[in-house]
């Protein structure tokens, strides 16, 4: 009972007006850039070569206006805002008009969940793993080894990576397709070819990520290893004739996980952003394009729809992380 | 020191991967088959005839021909597919075909295969195409009704006839609803719609309007016409989804990605039936796929794997296209390669707005110190063709307007203060590009009607002291570091604002304006901004790399397109989106232009050129925008599936996949027999 009252409850209160002001400011934010949506339409129609007669311009703003529910004040935007919103609803996307936003999010939004989610997990453990073990054992000749393959792939810029996975593994040995998330012409359906197609399409962004992401966890988690590793508390073990397994597990690598726990709930919860320069690179559905698209287009309700969806999954994993870390670290107690 | 060399051997091993990319060609000899248009009875006929010839090529491992051509990707034939890049990118509602109600990325397919417009424009071959309709629109002597001929025997491709019930009902319908992107337009231009007959439609206009037929001629857009059919079961006809999409072009639609990555069209079992297939017979390829690549490196692996048959590329793109695939080709076979004759002018443009751009001799100075020849070379490698009006170099627009202007371009002075005039004008201007391109080892044709073709007529001396003058004579100075200053002393600062795509010429031109003026003392600062468009139009800037001079319709002599954008009618304060061009520039007699041209029938070749004339004079004289090159089209076809392409040597139809006549490109094309 100290515990909800003393903290859960405090801290759920916290959890939704760290949400309602995200989503604030997620409402306001866009609304001070110099992007206007009607001016951007107008500007993107005639830059992608329509021709809009001249005499009937100031007709078809105001109907755009109308249109995307920008006439009012700035007040009642927002209250209309937060109506729709609490009804599971971002309104339509100006610059796909009259597309919802949700039905754009929910197309490019199982492509992000499934290259991110999977790479992010796999990156996190295979690093923290083989970093840990490194770190411990950072005097062999195979932890020195992997040390370098990781200093020489980690200063590489992503994009340079990125596209030389893709010429050597698309171009030189074409094993693998050039660019999109399936075999042009095959449509959605539960079979082992559509499943085979989408992992083959997937492989080479998600390795991408993997290998970098890898290294990273890597170098992080030796180095965090090396530290714990000259702590009192493990020189002390060592001395008291621990057995070795279990100074590596109990009193180095869950020590180091610590931090590397945390960082892990805050990048599951960015997934929601995408991966913008894998998009790119591969060609690869996903949100990152969606959401950049919608800020150059100055699309408010796209932005708002993307970035509240990142919001409550930032807010969510750090408070999920927060209610479950006495599990991780017995120091920590909620009352 | 380890961790610099461990930089220099990862930096080594991507350089490696790239290279090892880059393969040595090695010779081989190869049998293709291309068609050549034919002459007969003295007259260019656009029939094709098939001839078989071997050629000699050099071959990369990589690009061998296929001894069987596999399926594109698992799922269609691909002898029997053309793949082709779309212009404008990933489709954000794939969705969503309703072409009528705001941007719907239409160059998937929609606008050059399965939509058949009333009339097309061909700029290559100068043409005005008619789709639906029959013959020209026939106006009555005041202009305020327009009577339109329709093609009979043609039908949807879901078999329903078009009639002139389509067209009837599709005014109506926009007419009605506010949300179509037309509506404004016609609520202003039409009184009433009526159908004779099955195919005439007669148009009552609320005020004389010589060109109000330009609505329904498609240039990159235009007013379709809606299956009546199928709108008219439809409860709300703004956020109908239009899917699948009924057209009356050659294709029908077969599937899409609902990721917005692909579009595949299918030719009709009834091609025969569209107006491509009465006009110009069957098209060739079975299925047109339209794919969008996020990034240009993709772009250029897809077709150096035989996976993308046409696309449109950036100058450094299309360079590595061609060195590394040896059955790519360019539209041109030579320097300067590119596609020069896209109806688009792009250069420099004033916010005449603002000052010190308010005073035409500021603007006629930053021209003036302008080197072309190293402009060019730094924006586009000289490969682009000059033009010194406000309209590109291309089609018959230099013989109708630019040749006819030149003894006046000679004439035209400048005053430079103190009783001194100078005459800017220089038909040597495209010499000196050439130069460029001869210094840089480029081999350029010596044929004089090639070279005015490929460089232009003329264009402006590169005359920094004649500049200063002009700058002195309006109260600017220089300081002790050779800066110009402003007539109140303060240092000179001009942002040139431009999109951020750094292979658009809307950056290159900027870019190249920057260091014209760096050079000449000016503190010049590039400006690129996602936003550029937006800001233009709004008038947040100095000097932009938006077009000069609206573009022109691309053929015939009409130029109210392109005059009737600087009408002082649509002249808005800064701060507000002006409907006419960026420049916000106007005058009466411009103004006069205009209503003048109003009031010509658009067919009166020899009168619209005359004003037309009229028109580009006072441009030049008040120079709102500085007109450098024409669009550049960098576009290169992989001939290992598709040949007979409308390169420059052949140029049947407008080169582009994306614009509206590529219908009429497909029943030319011929399949390679790879």
């Amino acid at each position: 009972m100290a515990f909800i009252k003393g903290y859960l409850i405090p801290r759920l209160f916290q959890y939704f007006l760290v949400i309602f002001l995200g989503l604030t400011a997620v409402f306001v934010i866009p609304r001070m850039t110099p992007s206007d949506p009607v001016q951007r339409t107008i500007a993107q129609l005639r830059s992608m070569g329509s021709y809009l007669d001249p005499a009937s311009m100031n007709a078809f703003i105001e109907d755009l206006t109308e249109m995307y529910g920008l006439e009012g004040s700035a007040f009642q935007q927002y209250g209309a805002f937060w109506k729709r919103l609490l009804q599971g609803d971002f309104g339509v996307s100006f610059f796909q008009f009259p597309t919802p936003v949700n039905q754009l999010i929910r197309i490019s939004l199982p492509w992000t969940l499934g290259l991110l989610l999977t790479t992010t997990i796999i990156s996190w453990t295979a690093g923290n793993i083989i970093g840990g073990l490194a770190g411990y054992y950072n005097r062999s000749r195979w932890s020195k080894t992997l040390d370098t393959i990781t200093m020489i792939i980690r200063p590489i810029p992503y994009y340079i990576f990125a596209f030389a996975l893709l010429l050597l593994l698309a171009y030189v040995f074409e094993i693998f397709p050039v660019s999109g998330g399936t075999d042009i012409g095959r449509q959605f359906e539960f079979s082992l070819h559509f499943i085979v197609d989408v992992l083959k399409h997937a492989f080479l962004p998600a390795l991408s990520l993997v290998l970098l992401g890898t290294a990273a966890w890597f170098q992080t988690m030796k180095l965090v290893v090396q530290n714990v590793n000259a702590e009192n508390f493990v020189q002390y073990a060592k001395l008291a004739g621990i057995k070795e397994n279990k100074i590596v597990s109990r009193y180095v690598i869950r020590n180091a996980m610590l931090p590397q726990i945390t960082v892990l709930a805050l990048l599951l919860g960015q997934i929601f952003s995408g991966a913008l320069i894998t998009e790119i690179v591969f060609s690869y559905p996903g949100l990152g394009m969606l959401l950049y698209n919608a800020i150059i287009t100055g699309d408010y309700n796209l932005i708002m729809g993307i970035t509240a969806l990142s919001i409550v999954a930032i807010t969510t994993a750090i408070l999920v992380l927060d209610l479950l870390y006495p599990l991780f670290d017995p120091r920590v107690r909620h009352l | 020191m380890r961790k610099k060399a461990l930089f220099v051997i990862s930096v080594l091993m991507v350089l490696s991967l790239i290279l090892s990319a880059c393969g040595q060609p090695t010779p081989e000899t190869i049998t293709v088959i291309e068609t050549v248009v034919v002459e007969r009875e003295g007259k260019t006929v656009i029939e094709t005839v098939e001839v078989v010839k071997t050629v000699e090529v050099e071959v990369t491992p990589t690009s061998v021909p296929r001894e069987q051509a596999p399926l594109v990707q698992g799922t269609l034939p691909r002898e029997e597919t053309l793949i082709v890049g779309q212009l404008t990118g990933r489709i954000g509602a794939p969705s969503n075909f309703n072409e009528w109600v705001g941007w719907k990325w239409r160059d998937r397919g929609m606008q050059n295969l399965a939509n058949e417009p009333l009339w097309s424009v061909d700029f290559a071959t100068g043409e005005i195409i008619p789709g639906l309709a029959s013959g020209d629109p026939i106006y009555n002597a005041d202009f305020t009704q327009v009577e339109i001929p329709l093609r009979e025997d043609v039908a949807w491709d879901d078999g329903t006839p078009f009639t002139s019930a389509d067209v009837v009902y599709t005014i109506e319908a926009l007419m009605a609803n506010e949300g179509f992107s037309a509506h404004n337009f016609l609520v202003d231009n039409v009184a009433s719609v009526s159908a004779p007959d099955d195919y005439t439609v007669v148009f009552e206009l609320t005020q004389p309007n010589s060109r109000f037929h330009t609505t329904f001629l498609d240039r990159w857009g235009a007013t379709w016409i809606m299956p009546k059919h199928i709108f008219e079961t439809v409860e709300d006809p703004i956020t109908f989804e239009f899917d699948p999409f009924v057209g009356t072009g050659p294709y029908k639609l077969h599937s899409y990605d609902p990721n917005g990555f692909w579009t595949i069209w299918e030719k009709r079992q009834d091609w025969d039936k569209s107006p491509t297939g009465i006009l110009y017979g069957e098209p060739k390829p079975q299925y047109i796929v339209f794919q969008s690549f996020a990034n240009e490196g993709a772009k250029i692996l897809a077709q150096l794997t035989h996976e993308l048959d046409a696309v449109d590329l950036s100058a450094e793109g299309l360079k590595a296209a061609l060195t590394q695939g040896e059955s790519n080709r360019a539209y041109q076979s030579s320097y300067p390669w590119v596609v020069n004759n896209d109806p688009a002018l792009t250069g420099l443009t004033f916010n005449t707005a603002k000052a010190p751009f308010d005073n035409p001799d500021v603007r006629w100075a930053l021209l003036l110190a302008i080197d072309i020849a190293e402009f060019e070379g730094q924006a586009v490698d000289g490969t682009g063709t000059l033009s010194p009006v406000h309209i590109p170099s291309l089609g018959s627009y230099p013989q109708n307007f630019i040749a006819p202007m030149e003894s006046w371009l000679e004439g035209f002075t400048l005053d430079l203060g103190n009783g001194e005039t100078f005459n800017p004008y220089d038909t040597e201007a495209p010499q000196r590009v050439v130069q460029y391109a001869k210094d840089r080892g480029y081999v350029v044709s010596d044929d004089p009607a090639s070279l005015d073709q490929a460089f232009g007529l003329g264009w402006y001396k590169y005359a920094p002291d004649e500049a200063a003058k002009l700058l002195e004579k309006n109260g600017f100075s220089k300081n002790a570091d050779g800066q110009w200053l402003l007539p109140n002393g303060q240092p000179w600062r001009i942002e040139v604002l431009s999109r951020t795509d750094t292979s658009h010429l809307s950056f290159k031109n900027a870019a190249a304006g920057v260091q014209q003026w760096k050079q000449f003392g000016i503190d010049a600062v590039h400006v690129p901004s996602d936003n550029s468009s937006a800001l233009a139009q709004t008038g947040d800037y100095d000097i932009s790399g938006e077009w000069p001079a609206q573009e022109p319709w691309g053929a015939g002599p009409d130029l109210y397109r392109v005059l009737d954008f600087y009408n002082s009618e649509y002249i808005e304060p800064i701060g507000t989106v002006t409907p006419g061009h960026t420049s916000r520039w106007s005058s009466p007699e411009m103004d006069a232009v205009i209503a003048q041209l109003r009031e010509t029938d658009p067919s009166d070749a020899e009168a619209v050129i005359a004003i037309g004339i009229e028109g580009l004079k006072l441009a030049v004289e008040a120079m709102p925008g500085i007109p450098t090159f024409g669009y550049i089209g960098f576009v290169t076809w992989d001939e290992t599936f598709w040949t007979n392409w409308p390169g420059a040597e052949n140029p049947y139809s407008q080169p582009y996949t994306h614009w509206g006549p590529f219908k009429y490109m497909t029943p030319f094309l011929e399949p390679a027999g790879n």
